[in-house]
């Protein structure tokens, strides 16, 4: 068996040899620059409008320049087709684009209908005039789609020809059709002669579509806001060469039965290529992204290896995590290193694939990221009636495709119920999750979703748990709620925090109704007395910060009907033009220009964000800047879907000014702080916090890439995790808590002096909060590698009672011992850390039960004195100082 | 005493700029070496033999020899003025044949061959050093204009037309270029030379060094940068003459910094070294350089290579954003190297939304980058320009972004040259420090140890000499090298620099032209 697929895979190859003939060898020098990109996708157990790639699309407009935009969808309705259940299934939907009208008769007579058994095509129907959608440039191409099947006697024929009986004949019409694809390009497309036409997919089920432009806009054009398909894949280029014509070097790029878009650049393009020309594949769109999906096809579809392995081909798993996996794998994952370290991209580089797996009747959404983690990537899962996965660049961006299928279909919440980083080729991940859309005859849609990472592992959520109808009749009161009468005594003494415990306290009890009665009673008590805002708000805020047990409810939809509550409230304050008096004021895009300095009894301006800029002049953060040098001291930001910047501008010594910012935030929060205090209620995102000076930076979720990078100082407290590269090049005097963990190069070249004389330092406590508010330690503190690497100064201290972390972390860094002065040292901070979370220390270091000295439930991570960090040996600095 | 206390008091509280250095104008000012015995071409020996007549010093149109009154011997001839063999050749005041009693002997100056590089020749050193002192070319028998290399600049010549086609005057030159050319609002700037000075780092160079800089390029209406170890008190009087640079270590990097200024340049990487972060070895780190980074004294000073933020474009993009977001006014350069694809990243640096591209070649870089890279790395400087300058053209964005050249450029001419192969303008780096005596002995990263005190933190180096004398220098070198450009520009019949951008002929390659 294995001999013959062997034996089949030389003939394919062979049989390709023809294919390319004469084609020049591979210029070394020939690639187009790949910029950055924006990629995103999800997928659904219900087939979902095309429209819904819309809003992650334009929130992604920052990633990508508009002169490169594609989509890809896996799983149709057929009947939106116009063509039969079987035909959409079994037959092979063949697209060509076409630059230039006149050569398509050509085309079809000599590749199309001569090879193929043609059951309904046409040219896609668009938009009468591109020019009518203004972002647009050039003219998207016209495709030309053909639904075939190879006929019998070109494929009979085929297979003689090249000795291919063994191979299974369904596999064998598929690889003709790859061939049949190859031709076309290379007499229509090859990239040195005139550019007329190109195959841009050609699998079963699915279907690529890509133009010069933003990707909203293929959507548009090909009007398929409405068309519907499980599976949605999208990508925004940025390429840095500025004239693009024609959107061959767009993506996505297709396979046979599977299309991939990605983020990033490899260096070793050339080396990819030459790989795949040994094995029968001519790349011919001069882009990283083709080389790329045309080694999947070559491992899932030639080599038939299983995804882990080709997962473990493209990102191989190294250093600790690979001495960390099971010996059996170890073997196998050394075998599949060497084999195929050739074709394995090398660099930054993110992967999204939609996949419809013919042959085991399912779709697939993956996103595979590279053993470094270049670039961002986030994930998350929504289960209910409908199940939905989601990953993409940047978190809004999922936050945007939620609130775009929650505004039109009640069984969708806004918010995921979970949200994670994978790890680069980790042992625990492998960097890749995949979500698998499969039929299911109990599911209401008819088909269930399952993710689960590289080695099968699945994430799941409490399946007791489901989501809140919020369109459903709010209910009666019951004997259980909190009277309206015991909410306005709590917000009259302003015992906020009183009154949140004790709804924490009922909430596992409570069901929706009861829930949404008690934030509509706060809400409508805050909308009556200007007094009872400030503790309505926080209230309500401290029910979005906390964790806690939900009983049936969804922690999304807890959180979905608290912030309806919390933006009734923020709408409700008096517009800031409005003669009302009150504490609170409105500004939003609208009255932006009314901005003005606080009168008598102002305290707080809260800012709209809907409608504003991610960057620039017109962004809502910059009314923060304004408002400050009017005078304002605190600020509520609400609304956000990833704009920028918040807290940046204010300039030197801000001391005394608190930002609140609810909802998606975006990068570079808090980057360049001096004494402001800022708190991000949710998940902060990527180049947080970076040169903060001084000042106090609180998040109540987690942290993305480089968060901190070269900070001098200030005070930081995370509730949840840092992704990689925290802390890079800290010096002064940071102090940061992170209660999760994070996922490499944790403060590597830091410089931050000597923590026990005013230095910097940064605690990791290693927990994982569970679906149920506990938080419990994670079976390390820290998972990565170059833990403080190459650092001169500071410290680490891990919460560590098993003592996990080992040598092999460290990179220069030293485990030093954890004395009672850095006990002293961390105190104070952990107990900041309790009261802002309520992490108590007692319950840190409270191991199996029994409570341990401080000094040995945490351990110490300290600099080296390396020779190569060092001038001269006989240096007599003073260190420290 | 009491004074004393009270001068101690004031310099603690207010840095500010000192009374003598406001005097220093644009007008050249003698300001001669700060060595008793400077290094020139030459050696003049006068033996025991010496009568004292005083006939050489007043045949020496040069000031070699000088003979004070009432003194009884000429003095010890200051032989770095001397012409040497050119003189005997061509004048006829030829001190040592016009000697009565043979007391005079001449030879080259040995000291000389052990200074320089073929790139930065012996010869090229002396008429900077020549330029500093005087404001301008006092010795026209030194060959400041081209060094000993096989390529580069060294390759190029000016293509003079036998007549111009008007005939200008100096009055009528403008020698001003525009650093603003997105026409998207921001900080209008016009700089009154082609040039800015580059980023050296508080901690790579001295105090003084640093204020020179700084305070000529404010003379000279241009720039000065701070490379990247932050912005110390004693630049406070020039920063609105003054780039703060953004390095991958972010050292000094504040959101004040960069509030404060109107320029804030990136830098990505250096042409001398691709692919390296700065380093500033741990001697060099002293007690006050580790306070202004905030790092810790004696250690190693090491930049990533990449900014741990940016690994992409888009990347990019939000970098310039956020620097945009504290200093909405400010101009933001990108600071490359010159990989192959350079021009690539022009346009994504264009499109990211900065105003200024500055290239990087590989022909500069101070002896603190290793040689393996500074010898093998980037794209030489001037195949670069051109291939940048014409992608921007044909990407039809030339006019809307300011296309700097640095790396290697050493004097007026290659400055010109630069322009001609579609720079707009110019970054110089090392010639300043040559104005203040530099010998490029190459030992900038054994910091303490600057033989000449210029690159150099410890505190007896770097007190070698002030900032009053370092302004002068290079504000010499400046007036030096504008009077240069304006009699070519005379030559080539242009008003203007931008008339001279991208204008290859121009220019003439040995190799490649008849």
């Amino acid at each position: 068996m294995e001999k013959d697929i062997l034996d089949i895979t030389r003939r394919i190859i062979d049989s390709r040899a023809a294919m390319h003939k004469g084609l020049p060898p591979l210029d070394p020098k020939k690639k187009e620059e790949e910029g950055g990109c924006g990629v995103t996708g999800f997928c659904c157990t219900l087939p979902v409008a095309g429209r819904h790639i819309f809003e992650p699309s334009v929130q992604m407009h920052n990633r990508g320049n508009g002169k490169g935009g594609g989509i890809a969808a896996v799983g149709f309705d057929p009947d939106q087709l116009g063509i039969s259940r079987d035909v959409l299934e079994n037959h092979y939907c063949f697209q060509v684009a076409v630059l230039d009208p006149k050569c398509i008769k050509n085309l079809e007579k000599k590749h199309i209908f001569r090879n193929f058994d043609v059951d309904t095509y046409g040219k896609l129907d668009t938009v009468k005039n591109w020019r009518d959608l203004e972002s647009l440039e050039v003219k998207p191409p016209d495709i030309y789609r053909y639904f075939v099947r190879v006929k019998d006697a070109v494929l009979d024929k085929w297979i003689k020809k090249n000795r291919l009986e063994k191979m299974p004949r369904g596999e064998a019409e598929d690889e003709f059709i790859h061939q049949a694809a190859g031709a076309i390009n290379n007499e229509y497309y090859a990239s040195l002669g005139e550019q007329q036409a190109f195959v841009i997919s050609k699998g079963r089920n699915m279907q690529v579509l890509k133009i010069v432009g933003y990707a909203e806009d293929v959507v548009r054009y090909y009007k398929m806001d409405d068309f519907r398909a499980h599976v949605w894949i999208a990508h925004q280029r940025y390429p840095t060469k500025g004239r693009v014509w024609h959107p061959g070097g767009a993506h996505p790029f297709a396979g046979l039965d599977d299309a991939l878009v990605h983020n990033g650049d490899f260096a070793n393009y050339y080396s990819v290529a030459e790989y795949l020309r040994q094995h029968g594949y001519v790349p011919m769109f001069l882009t990283d992204t083709e080389v790329a999906i045309l080694v999947f096809d070559l491992l899932s579809r030639i080599h038939h290896y299983p995804l882990e392995y080709i997962i473990e081909a493209l990102a191989p798993t190294t250093e600790m995590d690979f001495d960390l996996l099971p010996l059996r794998r170890q073997k196998l994952y050394r075998q599949i290193q060497v084999a195929h370290i050739h074709g394995s991209p090398d660099g930054p580089w993110f992967f999204i694939i939609a996949r419809n797996c013919f042959y085991e009747k399912k779709f697939q959404l993956l996103g595979i990221t590279d053993t470094a983690m270049l670039r961002p990537q986030v994930f998350a899962v929504q289960n209910g009636e409908i199940q939905t996965g989601l990953v993409c660049s940047e978190k809004q961006a999922i936050d945007a495709t939620l609130l775009s299928l929650a505004k039109e279909d009640k069984r969708f919440c806004p918010i995921a119920d979970k949200y994670w980083n994978a790890r680069g080729g980790s042992h625990r991940n492998g960097g890749t999750y995949i979500f698998t859309i499969e039929d299911d005859a109990s599911s209401p849609t008819g088909k269930k979703m399952v993710c689960a990472d590289k080695f099968g592992r699945p994430v799941e959520t409490p399946p007791e748990q489901s989501l809140c109808d919020i369109t459903a009749e709010i209910g009666a009161a019951t004997k259980n709620d909190i009277a309206k009468k015991v909410i306005e005594k709590h917000l009259k003494a302003g015992t906020a925090k009183k009154l949140a415990v004790a709804a924490v306290k009922k909430m596992k009890g409570w069901d929706y109704g009861a829930l949404r009665r008690f934030c509509n009673a706060v809400s409508e008590l805050a909308q009556q007395k200007d007094a009872f805002m400030h503790p309505a708000i926080e209230t309500l805020t401290h029910l979005v910060d906390m964790r806690y047990h939900t009983g049936a409810k969804k922690r999304a939809s807890v959180l979905q009907i608290l912030h309806i509550a919390l933006h009734e409230i923020f709408l409700s304050a008096p517009e800031i033009q409005s003669k009302k008096t009150g504490a609170y004021k409105l500004i939003g895009w609208k009255n932006r220009d009314r901005l003005r300095a606080p009168r008598k009894s102002e305290t707080t301006l809260i800012i709209n964000a809907k409608g504003f800029q991610p960057e620039l002049n017109d962004r809502d953060s910059k009314l923060i800047v304004d408002g400050f040098k009017l005078g304002w001291k605190n600020f509520i930001t609400f609304g956000l879907v990833g704009q920028r910047f918040h807290g940046v501008g204010l300039g030197p010594e801000t001391d005394g000014v608190r930002i609140d910012i609810y909802d998606s935030s975006g990068d570079y929060l808090a980057s360049g702080i001096d004494g402001l205090h800022i708190y991000v209620h949710g998940n902060g995102q990527d180049q947080i916090g970076q040169i903060t000076k001084r000042g106090k930076l609180v998040v109540y979720g987690d942290v993305g890439q480089t968060f901190m990078y070269g900070a001098k100082g200030g005070e930081a407290y995370i509730l949840g995790h840092a992704a990689g590269r925290p802390l890079i090049n800290g010096v002064g005097k940071p102090r940061v808590i992170i209660n999760g963990t994070c996922l490499d190069y944790l403060a590597e070249s830091f410089m931050a002096g000597d923590p026990l004389d005013g230095g910097g330092f940064v605690v990791i406590n290693g927990l994982e909060c569970d679906d149920y508010g506990n938080f419990a330690l994670r079976p390390r503190p820290y998972p990565g590698s170059n833990l403080f690497s190459m650092a001169s100064g500071g410290a680490i201290y891990l919460l560590d009672p098993y003592r996990k972390t080992v040598e092999e972390q460290l990179n220069g860094g030293q485990f030093m011992p954890m004395t009672d002065a850095d006990w002293q040292l961390i105190k104070p901070y952990l107990e900041e850390n309790e009261r802002l979370f309520g992490i108590k220390i007692d319950d840190l270091l409270t191991v199996d039960g029994k409570k341990m000295k401080p000094t040995d439930a945490y351990i110490k991570v300290g600099a080296v004195k390396l020779g190569v960090l060092s001038g001269t040996a006989d240096d007599d600095v003073n260190l420290g100082s | 005493m009491s004074i004393a206390v009270k001068k101690k008091k004031k310099s603690k509280t207010a840095p500010a700029p000192k009374q003598a250095a406001q005097e220093i104008t644009r007008e050249p000012q003698h300001t001669p070496s700060r060595f008793r015995h400077a290094i020139g071409k030459y050696r003049v020996l006068r033996s025991d033999a010496c009568i004292g007549c005083g006939k050489c010093a007043e045949l020496c149109p040069h000031g070699v020899h000088v003979k004070y009154e009432g003194a009884q011997k000429t003095s010890r001839p200051k032989d770095y003025l001397c012409r040497g063999f050119h003189c005997k050749q061509n004048c006829d005041y030829y001190c040592i044949d016009k000697c009565p009693v043979g007391a005079l002997t001449l030879r080259i100056n040995p000291v000389v061959e052990t200074i320089g590089d073929p790139r930065w020749t012996p010869e090229m050193i002396l008429s900077t050093w020549d330029m500093a002192e005087h404001g301008r070319v006092t010795n026209d028998t030194l060959n400041g204009e081209l060094g000993d290399t096989d390529g580069g600049f060294d390759k190029l010549r000016l293509n003079f037309p036998k007549k111009p086609k008007k005939k200008l005057k100096p009055k009528d030159i403008d020698t001003s270029i525009v650093l603003n050319r997105r026409g998207e609002g921001g900080t209008q700037i016009k700089i009154d030379v082609p040039w800015y000075g580059g980023g050296m780092s508080y901690g790579s160079v001295s105090p003084a060094t640093m204020v020179g800089k700084a305070h000529a390029a404010q003379i000279w209406n241009t720039f000065s940068c701070t490379g990247e170890g932050g912005f110390p008190p004693h630049l406070d009087p020039y920063d609105y003459n003054m780039i703060t640079q953004v390095a991958t270590g972010l050292f000094g990097v504040r959101e004040e910094t960069i509030q404060r200024v109107r320029i804030v340049e990136f830098r990505y990487a250096q042409g001398a070294k691709p692919g390296l972060g700065g380093h500033l070895l741990g001697d060099k780190n002293t007690p006050a350089v580790a306070k202004m980074r905030e790092a810790v004294a004696g250690m190693s000073l090491f930049s990533p290579f990449p900014f741990h933020s940016v690994y992409s474009i888009e990347d990019h993009k939000k970098h310039v954003d956020w620097i945009l977001a504290m200093n909405p006014a400010a101009l933001v350069s990108a600071k490359v190297s010159t990989p192959t694809d350079v021009d690539m990243v022009a346009v994504g640096s264009y499109y990211a939304g900065a105003h200024i591209v500055h290239i990087d070649g590989s022909y500069g870089g101070t002896g603190a980058a290793p040689d393996i890279a500074k010898k093998n790395i980037a794209m030489p400087i001037e195949y670069a320009i051109p291939k940048v300058h014409e992608f921007l053209t044909n990407e039809g964005i030339r006019d809307k972004i300011t296309l700097i050249a640095s790396g290697g450029i050493r004097n007026a001419y290659d400055i010109v040259k630069a322009i001609c192969l579609g720079a707009d303008g110019v970054v110089v780096g090392t010639g300043e420090l040559v104005a203040l005596e530099c010998i490029r002995c190459g030992n900038c990263e054994s910091g303490r140890g600057c033989a000449r005190g210029i690159a150099s933190t410890d505190p007896e180096l770097s007190n070698m000499y002030d900032e009053n004398w370092s302004t002068r220098r290079i504000s010499n070198l400046y007036n030096g090298w504008r009077e240069q450009i304006i009699e070519i520009m005379i030559r080539y019949g242009v008003k203007t620099i931008p008339e001279m951008r991208g204008r290859y002929d121009l220019l003439r390659h040995v190799d490649y032209s008849d």
